[in-house]
């Protein structure tokens, strides 16, 4: 009673998730229409998950450059004499534009139907994509005083979620046995690798000292737990993981079903984890 | 201390630099404000942010109770994390002196650096300012940089009345803060970042310097001041 301190704000609000979220789409549904030159049951869905990359990549784009207090000075990222290599922003922000282009190219190539050039840009682009969710868990692990951010596996669980939510949007658009079967076998390995993941991050926030404790607090009891633990973990991770391995699992509305639950998960696990690690710094 | 050096960044200890900081004797504040007045005036610090703010905890158990202030500001580091997280470098260490600042022009506001600071020394700047236009980018303390060069003391120390701010170059064997920081227990906050902060405070109790928590548990009137607090930014 009688404390006083100044209220300070968290830096990093919820729409970073939802960029985290779309780009993390973006860049799976990207690799998906790059397998599709290697492996036959993605040829269907070549072109319209490319679109979909595309789309959400040009949105994702926006809501970052709308995100900055100085919107303009995007183009900054972009100047080779302001460039700080040291951060991985500076990496995401050319990994970010170079996927664009590639993509571009991508969509021309795909249109001359110049199917040596496309495998070649598939695979070019496959790497870049990969690299948006690596940068997005970059971002919050280097930041040395944030529990749940500052741990490794941060850049390995955003590439299990992008996979995750892709293949969860792939499942909408997917046709044929075949390509049914593979997207639920990404879905459950990608939702386990998740699963065995958050596991092992809240064992170690909740064992990291007294600021990473009170964040477990935060996150399980407190005004995240809902999120988190509700739809982050029952709902968008064990629930959709149960559906699968369910005979009604095997077919493509049971496969809907645990892909809106995913997509669902998806979206909850990256606001709690981005909020979860700057509840606790605002009252410091 | 310059054994314990592990990134070229760092310059205490470096023979030939300047490395200024601030010792804050926390037995000598009285908690006037002062320091946060004449940093407002400085600077033109909008409402709602703060360059350098004052909290308090009253501790000790009725009749014998007294509050404990706490000084606040930008630590200007050693081995700053703002410094690495600026995308396009418009944060950046004064080599000589160790001063953190800002290229304000540069700066894109992506909050990187505020999402990097362990201490919440930065703030954004809001749209409209009175009599000053550098709006909407990142902004902190900045040592004073600008009369700290003129041979001065940063404004707070100046105004400090009960000279609870000392400030000077740690590197010069003769000066106060050595002395201070040499002869009396010192501590720093949140030591285990690895930022090597250069504010170090006198007579500081850890159960003002360390979270607790209590903020697990918030009272409603906290939050509701919060919320018309967070109204206007």
């Amino acid at each position: 009673m009688g404390d006083y301190n100044v209220f300070h704000n968290m830096p990093w609000s919820g729409s970073y998730a939802i960029y985290f979220f779309v780009i993390g789409i973006s860049a799976a549904m990207f690799f998906f229409s790059a397998l599709s030159w290697y492996r036959t049951e993605f040829q269907v869905i070549r072109k319209p998950a490319f679109y979909i990359s595309f789309v959400l990549l040009a949105g994702g784009g926006l809501l970052l450059i709308d995100d900055l207090t100085q919107p303009l000075r995007f183009l900054n990222i972009m100047n080779p004499a302001y460039l700080n290599f040291a951060s991985p922003l500076a990496w995401g922000g050319l990994n970010l534009i170079s996927f664009g282009l590639v993509s571009v190219a991508y969509f021309m190539m795909m249109r001359k139907n110049d199917e040596e050039t496309s495998r070649k840009l598939a695979v070019l682009g496959a790497l870049l994509a990969l690299g948006l969710p690596i940068y997005t868990g970059f971002d919050l692990t280097v930041h040395q005083n944030r529990p749940v951010w500052n741990t490794p596996l941060m850049p390995v669980l955003f590439v299990a979620l992008s996979l995750l939510s892709g293949a969860a949007v792939a499942t909408f658009i997917a046709k044929g046995e075949k390509l049914l079967k593979m997207l639920r076998t990404f879905m459950l390995w990608s939702a386990g690798a998740v699963a065995a993941m958050l596991v092992s991050l809240l064992g170690t926030t909740a064992y990291g000292g007294s600021t990473s404790e009170l964040t477990f607090m935060f996150m399980t009891s407190g005004t995240l737990g809902a999120i988190f633990l509700g739809l982050g973990i029952l709902v968008g991770t064990v629930a959709p993981i149960a559906v699968l391995l369910t005979a009604y699992g095997r077919q493509q509305s049971g496969m809907m079903t645990a892909a809106g639950l995913l997509l669902v998960g998806g979206m909850a696990l990256r606001y709690s984890i981005l909020i979860g690690g700057q509840i606790v710094q605002s009252y410091f | 201390m310059s054994e314990l050096r592990i990134s070229p960044i760092e310059t205490r200890g470096v023979p030939g630099k300047k490395r200024y900081a601030m010792v804050i004797d926390l037995r000598r504040c009285i908690g006037c404000d002062a320091c946060m007045t004449a940093c407002k005036a400085e600077y033109d610090v909008p409402l709602g942010v703060f360059r350098t703010w004052v909290p308090y905890k009253v501790v000790g158990k009725y009749p014998t109770v007294r509050k404990m202030f706490l000084p606040r500001l930008c630590n200007h580091c050693d081995d700053p994390p703002c410094v690495r997280a600026c995308p396009v470098g418009a944060t950046f260490k004064v080599d000589d002196g160790g001063f953190i600042l800002q290229h304000y022009e540069r700066c894109i506001g992506c909050k990187a650096c505020m999402a990097s600071c362990p201490y919440n020394a930065r703030f954004m700047l809001p749209k409209h300012r009175t009599y000053t236009d550098i709006t909407r980018v990142v902004d902190k303390c900045t040592f004073c940089h600008h009369r700290v060069i003129q041979g001065l003391v940063p404004a707070c120390v100046q105004t400090c009345v009960g000279r609870s701010r000392i400030f000077g170059d740690l590197n010069d064997p003769a000066s106060e803060v050595s002395y201070l920081v040499s002869t009396q227990s010192t501590q720093v906050l949140r030591p285990e970042e690895g930022t090597k902060p250069h504010v170090f405070y006198i007579g500081a109790d850890r159960n003002h310097t360390e979270i607790g928590r209590k903020i697990y548990d918030p009272q409603d009137v906290m939050e509701s001041e919060r919320a018309a607090f967070n109204k206007n930014s």
